[in-house]
């Protein structure tokens, strides 16, 4: 054994020279930068874990102290402005807009960096690693890069993601401190006239920072109340700062959005599936009961079952988030079905099904392997542009009262609050999430035009019949 | 001979339709987690309460066993014996109250497809004659915006501005705009016969229709704007051209006639929209319709009255349905029975 390095002194040599001898292959460099990029938001990753799954107040307690990076403890951005002194409290004395935008920057900054290392080891994967050298997947990726207004919808989503995922951190307060529990927490500003710091409950400044339609009691978008509190969209009619309800708003939405378009598109596909492949009386029943769920206008059976399951465990669940996903699955997987089983049709036609038939593949193997590859795209897109419709759906019925309950913000229930004050100074509360609404809605649609065009050039008028009436949410 | 044979077979097809989705509404109503009794007399806190409960549930029969229960559900609604109402307007026959208040929801359905129509598909027509300029671009991109606005905001917001409205309309605001009317509430229909209340009812509406119309008109504008985009590039264009047709008459015989076809069923299909759309802008508008019916029975916890009215819609959905598949067939000989079901 003449090994110049015998591995029991391997604990005294530097980390430095023992990682130079791993060879840094492509994908151990990408896991490294992935971990890297992931250490900082750990904390956040397990409280939200902790926060969700049923563990226990200790773990959650001890997921809390774990520090991350780009939270509101690492950059504060409430302070309290004293003359002569400047902002203290704030992040290297900032003023908290300042300090606030420069959070909010650097977690989308953050979420880009992710995105574009995931992106990294796609291509990595593809160029490195992928046995086939070529496969139709790379002509879709290189349409959609040339598909200006699909990468417009695609960067409106990310961000809409990147919204929902860090919201609590990206709000200027928290929902407990701001909304749920507004006296047991304080705040510290410097009074004019005692011409001293003092101490007040963020309840009672709440009622000093009302936007209530007249001048002097309405804190717009981007301003400070006498709190020295920054409010980026303003307040609302009680006081509460609107983009920390907004953020979290968009959390339910894409949760509700997801959840509801993940499970009607796999019973959407299942069923395109076993249509496509059997035909015949199969086909025809589940067209029966397509039509059938379609015969009920899709937001009148939401209103109808929200509210006859609403003393149900299931609707304390999320604030209603869970039910309101489930019916709209439950509601939504016709017109996913219809989507998809034209294309499932066209393939279940072709000559390698009937090859992989007599070959003696068992059926379920078959559509797998041989059908389900040339739908998914076709999903895609109507699952993007039903997205849109779901976001539109659920807050037409936060507007109406029904859907997600209090205290869980919802985008409609802020317009419904804003309404009376909408020709007034307060004209914000109403306008910004409804404009965030049609955006993202716009984007979703815009991303499913981009997967429609880079899966296929040509537009055939029947299919996109079906995704206009899909992308409208059923008249929300 | 044929389209007789499409008909029966398409009705008959319509009937199990029918029957899931009136066994569903059976099953989340009577099924559900409600009782449907329960929610009509509220809390029950005292003896006097407790005695209404029982009568009402014996009223509704809802101690009988639920196969009886069905059955009875099922009879009722092939005789369009549809109950009363509860708890809205006590006593009052179901029937009674469609007809009372149907008259408004079908005014503003009617005004909320006609709308679309003359300024969508015009629109998306002028837009693909235009392919690629920039003022396509802008009536193509205000299409998709306004596909995307939810109509309960565009209905708050139309309603905002309507009111600001002083110094336009030729001085006077859009209330006092021609004939005087609030911005709220319910169309007079009693009048529709004589010129005036036509037109005081028709701007009632106005304002409503073009929200429950916004999704349809971006729905058309797109869809006209391609059907245009996909004819124009036929080679009998070409021909047409080169003989000579002036564009006018190019434009009018040749392209539109043709762009039509594909987009006679969207409008029938948007139904659905309508349909559900007309909660929203009815309750937000104020206008007592059928939408707003339902809202307030499921809201009042008037659930008889609520599965009467599904059942209605549903019979709605499923006949618009069928006029759709029967227009296609006429206006489109090339599309075979058989292939559409």
């Amino acid at each position: 054994m003449t090994d110049s390095t015998p591995s029991g002194s391997g604990a005294n040599t530097p980390v430095r020279t023992r990682l130079d001898r791993v060879p840094m292959t492509p994908s151990r460099a990408w896991i490294v930068g992935a971990t890297l990029l992931l250490a900082p938001e750990l904390g956040a990753l397990l409280q939200f874990v902790a926060g969700t799954l049923p563990v226990g107040e200790a773990v959650v307690a001890a997921t809390d102290r774990i520090p991350v990076l780009l939270s509101r403890e690492t950059i504060p951005n409430r302070g309290t402005f004293v003359p002569g002194n400047g902002w203290q409290g704030t992040f290297l004395g900032l003023s908290p807009a300042k300090a606030w935008g420069l959070r909010v920057g650097l977690i989308y900054l953050y979420g880009a960096v992710l995105l574009y290392w995931l992106w990294r080891g796609y291509l990595l994967y593809r160029n490195r690693y992928r046995t086939a050298s070529w496969t139709p997947f790379d002509d879709i990726v290189r349409r959609f890069r040339g598909h200006r207004w699909g990468q417009f919808g695609l960067i409106v989503v990310l961000a809409f993601l990147i919204l929902a995922v860090f919201a609590p951190a990206l709000g200027p307060t928290t929902l407990d401190r701001n909304v749920i529990d507004p006296y047991s927490h304080e705040l510290e500003y410097y009074d004019d006239g005692t011409g001293d710091v003092e101490t007040v409950t963020v309840g009672a400044a709440n009622i000093d920072s009302t936007s209530q339609g007249i001048d002097d009691r309405n804190v717009g978008p981007l301003t400070y109340d006498q709190y020295d509190r920054f409010h980026p969209f303003g307040t609302l009619p009680s006081g509460q700062d609107l983009f920390t309800q907004v953020a979290l708003g968009a959390r339910v939405s894409l949760f509700i959005g997801l959840v509801a378009i993940t499970i009607s598109g796999v019973v959407a596909t299942g069923l395109a599936l076993i249509s496509a492949y059997y035909g015949g009386r199969i086909d025809l029943g589940i067209v029966l009961v397509s039509d059938a769920t379609q015969s009920l206008p899709q937001l009148l059976v939401v209103i109808l079952l929200s509210v006859v399951l609403s003393q149900t465990w299931i609707a304390g669940l999320y604030s209603g988030g869970v039910l309101l996903a489930l019916i709209f699955a439950l509601t939504g997987w016709p017109s996913l079905w219809r989507a998809v089983r034209g294309p499932a049709l066209q393939v279940s036609e072709r000559t390698w099904v009937d090859a992989a038939d007599s070959y003696g593949l068992a059926p379920r193997v078959t559509m797998r392997r041989h059908i389900l590859p040339y739908i998914i795209g076709y999903l895609l897109v109507y699952a993007s542009m039903s997205l849109g419709g779901i976001i539109i759906g659920v807050s037409g019925l936060s507007f109406l009262g029904l859907g997600i309950s209090p205290p869980t913000p919802e985008w409609g229930r802020l317009v419904n609050v804003g309404q009376p004050l909408l020709t007034t100074v307060s004209w914000h509360i109403a306008v910004i999430p409804g404009v965030l609404i049609v955006i993202v809605v716009t984007a979703f649609n815009a991303l499913g035009d981009g997967i429609r065009d880079a899966i296929d050039a040509e537009t055939d008028l029947d299919n996109e019949e079906e995704a206009t009436a899909a992308a409208s949410g059923a008249g929300g | 001979m044929n389209r007789l044979l499409y008909l029966f077979r398409r009705l008959l097809l319509s009937i199990p339709v029918v029957w899931l989705g009136v066994t569903a509404t059976f099953l989340i109503i009577r099924v559900g987690p409600l009782n449907p009794a329960a929610a009509i007399v509220g809390p029950v806190n005292s003896a006097q309460a407790q005695e209404r409960l029982a009568r009402i549930e014996e009223q509704l029969g809802l101690n009988d066993p639920i196969h009886v229960q069905y059955g009875e559900y099922l009879v009722d609604l092939v005789t369009f014996d549809l109950g009363q109402s509860w708890v809205l307007y006590p006593g009052q026959d179901t029937v009674a109250l469609l007809v009372q208040f149907g008259p408004r929801t079908i005014w503003l359905g009617l005004w909320a497809v006609l709308i679309p129509i003359f300024i969508g598909i015009p629109l998306g027509i002028y837009s693909g004659l235009h392919v690629n300029t920039n003022r396509d671009y802008v009536a193509s991109i205000t299409g998709i915006v306004w596909r995307a606005m939810p109509n309960f905001w565009l209905a708050v917001i139309l309603l905002a501005l309507l009111s600001q409205t002083d110094a336009l309309f030729f001085g006077s605001g859009w209330e006092s705009f021609i004939v005087e009317t609030p911005l709220i509430g319910a169309p007079d229909l009693s009048g529709l016969g004589t010129p005036e209340g036509f037109v005081v009812a028709t701007k009632q509406i106005l304002p409503a229709a073009f929200v429950l119309g916004s999704a349809s008109m971006g729905n058309e504008l797109r869809l006209s704007r391609t059907a245009v985009l996909e004819i124009i590039n036929e080679d009998f264009i070409d021909t047409a051209r080169a003989v000579g047709v002036s564009r006018w008459r190019l434009i009018g015989k040749h392209v539109l006639r043709n762009a039509l076809i594909p987009l006679i069923p969207v409008i029938t299909s948007e139904a659905y929209l309508l349909v559900g759309g007309s909660v929203l802008v009815e309750v937000v508008f104020g206008i007592n319709g059928i939408g707003t019916l339902f809202f307030d029975a499921m809201t009042s916890g008037d659930l008889p009255l609520a599965g009467s009215l599904m059942f209605v819609f549903i019979l709605l959905t499923v006949s618009i349905n069928i006029a759709q598949d029967l227009l296609y067939t006429l206006i489109d000989p090339r599309i075979g029975y058989a292939e559409r079901q």
